[in-house]
C-alpha cells in the first residue's frame, strides 16, 4: 500500500512539473494568438470611422477613394478633382455641421429628421461636392453616390509615411515613421553603447584585478536593475534640458535623448554577455599568443576579440533587442513626433512609446485599438527574430570551436 | 635578421598598451560615473522629500503634495500577487527541466520557447494582459490582471535563475541520493532543492526587484492615475510606484510642483531596487562562503 | 657557459611555496627533462623561465634565473622580448582560431614584422622543420582546426620556431597525442637539439630517456637528483629516484 502511495505521489509530481515547464510554452504561445488575433483584425476594416459613409455627386466619375486621398483632401492639399482623375473642378468639402451653412433649422428639423433628405439634395445639387456622415443620415432614396473605402492594406500598413490613427475621416495607418523611429533611436543607442561596452568588458575580464572585478560586477547588476521609468525621469529632468540647452533647440525631447537614454540601459547586456564569451577565451590560447612575445593588449586584439566575436556580437544584438523593446524611458525623453526623422535632434516616436501613449485612448475592439495591436505583432516578430538571431550565431559557434 | 631594434620595438609595444589600457579603464570607469550620477542625483533630491509622512500619507491636491501611499501599497499588492504566481511554477518548470526532462526535441521547445518569453518586451506583455486578463476573462482593470501579467514577464527570469541553481548542485549528490534507494522526487526534494536553496533565493529576490520597477505592463492592466483609497480586493484597481512617478512627471497638470513628489517616488523605486541587490548580493557571498567552509 | 642557471630558486603560491631552492646548470643544445609525479612542481619549474607564472595572481619567486647570463627577473627586463627569446609549446595542441599561415605567422607580425615576402619565407622554413610543409603547403588558408592533433602540434611546434628562440620550453607536449604522432614530435625534438636548447616536461619515462640528454627528478617542490638522463635511469644515486623510475610510486 504505502508504494503503491509512494508511487502515485511520484507521477502525480512528475505531471505537475510537467504542466509548469509546459507554461511558458503555452504563454508565448496566447501571447501569439492574441495579440495576432487583433492585430490582423486590422486589415478587416475600413479607415473610416464605423458609422460613416463618403459620398459624392452622383455623376462624379469616381468611385473609391484612398484613406491617403481622402485626408489630403479634407486637409485641402488636394483642392481639385483633376489630381484625383475627374474632370477639373474645385472640390466642395462638406461636414455634417456643415449643414447649417445650406438648409434652415426648420427644414433640417428639430430632431434631424429633414436631414437625410438635406443630404440627399446637397450631394445631388452640387456636382463637386464630397460629403463625410453618419451612415444613418443615408436617405431611403439617397440621390448621391456612397464612395467604396478599401480595407486596410498591410502593404500600405508597412510603408505608409503617415501615423495618424485618429484623423477624420480617414485615419492614417502608416507605421514607417514608428518604425524608423525605433530602428533610429536604437542604433543610435547601440552606437554609443558599444563602445564603452565593449571596453568595460575587456577592461573586466582582461585587465583589471579580480578585486576590481569584484566591485564592478555588482554595479553593472546595478545599472541592469534600475527601472526604466526612472531612466525616463532622470533623462526627462537631466538629459532633456542639456540637449536643449546645448544644440539651442526649441525642445529637448529629441532622438539624442531617447538614444542616450537607451545605450545606458544597453550597457548591462552587452557588458555581461560579451564579458562572458571573452572569459570563455581558453587560458591555453592566451598563453601561446603571450608565450611568443605578444602584449598582453596584442594578445586581446589578436586573440581574445577574435576568439570571442560570436559572443561579443550576440550582446550587441541583444543589446539592440532590448533597446527596440524599451517603452518607458524612450516615452519620457523623446518627445513622441510621429514623423519620419531627418536628425537626431528632432522629435521621434518609436512603436512600443506608440502603444503606451495611445492604447489608452483607442476604444476596445475599435480600429486604432487593432491597430496597436498589429504594432505589437511587428515588435513580436523584430524581437523574435532578434532571439532566433542570437541562438543561431551561439549555436554555430558552440559547433565550429570543438 | 630583419627584427626591428629590440629596445624600440619593446617601447613601442609598451606604449600602444598603456595607451589601449588608458583608455578602456577610462571608459569603463565612466560607465560607474554614469551609474553614481544617476544615483546621487536621485538620492540628492529625493532624500530631503523622504520621511514618515511621504510614506504613510495620501496624494493631495491634484498629486502636488501629501504622500505616496496608495503607490506603495499598489506596488506591493502587485510583486506579491505576481511572486505568488511565477515563484512556484518557475521553481517547478525549473526542476522539471533540470532533474526530469531527458534530452530531446521536447526539451529544446521549451527551452526556445522560454528563451524567446524572456525577450519579449514588456509593452507586448501588457497588450496582452489587457486583451486576455483584461477582456477576455473579464478580470477588469484589476490588481489580479496586474499581477498575472507581472507574473508572465517574471516567469523566465525565475526559471533562469533557479536552473542555473540547479545545475551548480553537484551530481555526485543525487547519485549518491538515488544510490540510496531513494526516488526521484525525494533526491530532488531532500537533496537538490535544499543545497540549490540559496540561489533560488537570490534569484527571486531580483525578480521581485525587477518586477516592482515595470511600468509598461500594468499600464493597462491596472494602473489608476489615482485613486483616493486603497484597493479591497484583487479585482480593484490600484496605484503603483513606478507608474506613478511616470503620471506626476509628465503629464500631471502642475508638473513643476509635483516634482519633489516625482524625486521622492524615485528615490524609493531606487531604494528598492539597491536593496534587493544588496540582499542578494549579501546572500550570494554569506553562503558562498558557507558552501567553501564545509 | 651555460645556457640556463637557476640558482636558489624558491617559489611561492600565496603562502605555499611550490619550489624550494632549485639549483639547475643547462648547457646549450642539450635536452633537459624534467620528470616527477604530479603536482611536484616541474611543470611551475619550466614556466619560470619564460615568466609565464606572472600571468597568475599573487605569486613570489626568489632566487635567480639565468638566461645567456643575464637574470631574466631583474628589473627593467623586457618580458615581450625575454619571451621571443624562449619560445613555448604547450600540453594540448592550442593553434589560434585563425588559418595555418597566419597561425605560424602570428609571432612575427606580433613583434614587429610586416615585410610580406620575409613573413612567407619565414612560414615556410618554419613548417619545413616540424617537417610538416608537405602535408599543409596546399591548405595554408585554412583554419588550423582541420588539422589533426599531431598536425595540430607540430603546426605549434612551427609556431615558436618562426620567431626564431634559442629556448623551447614544452610542457608534456606529447601527452594529447597518439603514438604515432608522438614518435614524430620526439624525433622533431631529437632534430631540433642541434639549434636549440630544450627543456622538456614529460610524465613518460620511456620519452625522458629516449629524447633528454640531463634529466631532473622533482619531488614535492625539491629537486632531489639531476645528472646524465643515462646516469639517472641506469644508476640513480636516490632511492626516491629509482622508486619513481621503476614505476613504484607515481
Amino acid at each position: 500500500m504505502k508504494t503503491f502511495y509512494k508511487k502515485f505521489l511520484e507521477k502525480f509530481i512528475e505531471g505537475l512539473l510537467m504542466l509548469s515547464g509546459t507554461v511558458t510554452t503555452l504563454t508565448v504561445v496566447l501571447i501569439v494568438f492574441f495579440l495576432f488575433k487583433e492585430g490582423i483584425g486590422v486589415f478587416n476594416k475600413k479607415p473610416v470611422e464605423e458609422g460613416y459613409v463618403i459620398a459624392v455627386n452622383n455623376k462624379n466619375p469616381i468611385n473609391k477613394l484612398s484613406s491617403e486621398q481622402i485626408k489630403n483632401i479634407y486637409d485641402q492639399k488636394i483642392t481639385n478633382w483633376k489630381i484625383l482623375g475627374a474632370p477639373t473642378d474645385s472640390i466642395i468639402l462638406f461636414r455634417l455641421e456643415d449643414v447649417s451653412n445650406y438648409y434652415s433649422d426648420a427644414e433640417i428639423g428639430e430632431n434631424f429628421e429633414g436631414l437625410p433628405i438635406c443630404i440627399s439634395l446637397l450631394t445631388d445639387s452640387l456636382p463637386n461636392i464630397i460629403a463625410f456622415f453618419p451612415e444613418k443620415y443615408i436617405d431611403k432614396n439617397f440621390k448621391g453616390k456612397q464612395l467604396e473605402i478599401d480595407k486596410v492594406k498591410l502593404s500600405e500598413f508597412l510603408t505608409g509615411k503617415e501615423w495618424f490613427p485618429t484623423a477624420q475621416p480617414a485615419a492614417q495607418l502608416g507605421v514607417m515613421p514608428l518604425i524608423l523611429g525605433t530602428l533610429w533611436v536604437s542604433l543610435g543607442a547601440i552606437l554609443l553603447a558599444l563602445p564603452l561596452g565593449l571596453a568595460a568588458s575587456v577592461y573586466m575580464s582582461e585587465i583589471a584585478n579580480e578585486k576590481i572585478r569584484r566591485i564592478m560586477k555588482p554595479l553593472i547588476e546595478l545599472l541592469a536593475g534600475i527601472p526604466s521609468v526612472v531612466y525616463g525621469f532622470f533623462g526627462l529632468v537631466i538629459i532633456v534640458p542639456l540637449i536643449q540647452t546645448t544644440f539651442d533647440l526649441p525642445v529637448g525631447e529629441t532622438g539624442l535623448a531617447g538614444s542616450i537614454i537607451l545605450g545606458i540601459m544597453a550597457l548591462p547586456t552587452i557588458i555581461t554577455i560579451s564579458e562572458d564569451a571573452m572569459r570563455n577565451t581558453p587560458r591555453a590560447m592566451k598563453e601561446a599568443s603571450l608565450a611568443l612575445g605578444a602584449s598582453k593588449w596584442q594578445t586581446i586584439y589578436k586573440v581574445v576579440i577574435p576568439y570571442s566575436i560570436s559572443g561579443i556580437t550576440a550582446g550587441a544584438i541583444l543589446g539592440i533587442g532590448r533597446a527596440i523593446g524599451e517603452t518607458m524611458a524612450v516615452l519620457m525623453v523623446t518627445g513622441n513626433a510621429a514623423v519620419i526623422p531627418h536628425s537626431i535632434l528632432e522629435p521621434v516616436r518609436t512603436i512600443p512609446a506608440t502603444i503606451a501613449a495611445e492604447l489608452g485612448e483607442a476604444p476596445n475592439g475599435g480600429l486604432h485599438f487593432q491597430a496597436l495591436f498589429a504594432l505589437g505583432c511587428i515588435l513580436f516578430l523584430i524581437t523574435l527574430f532578434i532571439n532566433l538571431t542570437v541562438e543561431f550565431i551561439s549555436n554555430r559557434n558552440k559547433y565550429n570551436k570543438h | 635578421m630583419m627584427m626591428l631594434d629590440e629596445n624600440k620595438l619593446a617601447k613601442r609595444k609598451k606604449l600602444r598598451q598603456s595607451i589601449a589600457f588608458g583608455i578602456l579603464s577610462t571608459l569603463s570607469y565612466s560607465i560607474i560615473a554614469i551609474l553614481f550620477i544617476i544615483l546621487s542625483f536621485i538620492i540628492y533630491k529625493g532624500i530631503g522629500v523622504i520621511n514618515w509622512n511621504f510614506i504613510s500619507q495620501m496624494p493631495e491636491e491634484g498629486m502636488t503634495k501629501g504622500g505616496i501611499y496608495p503607490a506603495i501599497i499598489g506596488t506591493l499588492y502587485l510583486v506579491g500577487g505576481s511572486i505568488l504566481f511565477a515563484f512556484p511554477i518557475g521553481v517547478l518548470a525549473a526542476i522539471y527541466m533540470n532533474e526530469y526532462v531527458k534530452d530531446g526535441i521536447f526539451k529544446k521547445i521549451i527551452k526556445q520557447m522560454t528563451n524567446n518569453l524572456a525577450g519579449i518586451p514588456s509593452i507586448v506583455f501588457g497588450l496582452f494582459g489587457m486583451s486576455l486578463f483584461v477582456n477576455k476573462l473579464g478580470f477588469g482593470d484589476s490588481i489580479l490582471a496586474g499581477s498575472l501579467t507581472l507574473g508572465l514577464l517574471a516567469l523566465p527570469v525565475v526559471i533562469r535563475t533557479t536552473e542555473e541553481a540547479l545545475k551548480a548542485v553537484d551530481n555526485t549528490f543525487r547519485q549518491a541520493s538515488i544510490g540510496l534507494g531513494a526516488s526521484k522526487w525525494e533526491t530532488t526534494s531532500k537533496i537538490v532543492l535544499p543545497i540549490a536553496f540559496p540561489n533560488i533565493i537570490t534569484g527571486l529576490i531580483l525578480s521581485i526587484g525587477r518586477v516592482s520597477g515595470e511600468t509598461a505592463p500594468i499600464l493597462f492592466t491596472v494602473a489608476a492615475y489615482f485613486l483616493p483609497k486603497l484597493p479591497t480586493s484583487i479585482f480593484d484597481q490600484a496605484m503603483a510606484l513606478p507608474y506613478h512617478l511616470y503620471v506626476i512627471s509628465t503629464s500631471g497638470t502642475n508638473i513643476e510642483e509635483s516634482r519633489p513628489i516625482a524625486y521622492g517616488t524615485a528615490l524609493v523605486l531606487i531604494i528598492i531596487v539597491l536593496i534587493a541587490n544588496l540582499l542578494a548580493n549579501g546572500l550570494r557571498k554569506y553562503f558562498g562562503n558557507k558552501v567553501k567552509m564545509n | 657557459m651555460f645556457k640556463i642557471e637557476s640558482k636558489n630558486v624558491d617559489f611561492f603560491y600565496g603562502s605555499s611555496q611550490a619550489l624550494k631552492n632549485i639549483n639547475i646548470a643547462i648547457k646549450p643544445n642539450t635536452v633537459t627533462a624534467l620528470i616527477g609525479p604530479s603536482g611536484c612542481g616541474k611543470s611551475t619549474y619550466l614556466r619560470l623561465f619564460n615568466r609565464m607564472n606572472d600571468l597568475i595572481d599573487n605569486t613570489k619567486i626568489t632566487g635567480q634565473i639565468l638566461i645567456d647570463g643575464e637574470d631574466i627577473y631583474a628589473k627593467g627586463v623586457n618580458v615581450d622580448s625575454l619571451r621571443k627569446k624562449v619560445g613555448m609549446v604547450f600540453q594540448k595542441p592550442n593553434p589560434f582560431p585563425k588559418t595555418i599561415f597566419e597561425n605560424v605567422a602570428y609571432g612575427l607580425r606580433v613583434n614587429g614584422i610586416s615585410d610580406k615576402k620575409f613573413i612567407e619565407e619565414r612560414v615556410e622554413t618554419s613548417i619545413k622543420q616540424v617537417a610538416l610543409w608537405e602535408e599543409v603547403k596546399d591548405k595554408l588558408k585554412k583554419s588550423a582546426f582541420e588539422l589533426s592533433g599531431g598536425q595540430q602540434q607540430r603546426l605549434c611546434i612551427a609556431r615558436a620556431l618562426a620567431i626564431q628562440p634559442s629556448v623551447i620550453l614544452m610542457d608534456e607536449p606529447t601527452s594529447a597525442l597518439d603514438p604515432i604522432s608522438t614518435s614524430k614530435v620526439e624525433e622533431l625534438i631529437y632534430e631540433l637539439k642541434s639549434k636549440y636548447t630544450i627543456v622538456i616536461v614529460t610524465h613518460n619515462m620511456q620519452q625522458a630517456g629516449r629524447v633528454s640528454d640531463t634529466t631532473a627528478f622533482f619531488y614535492m617542490g625539491e629537486l632531489i637528483e639531476y645528472d646524465n638522463t643515462k646516469n639517472i635511469f641506469t644508476h640513480p644515486k636516490i632511492e626516491r629516484t629509482q622508486n619513481y623510475i621503476t614505476g613504484r610510486f607515481g
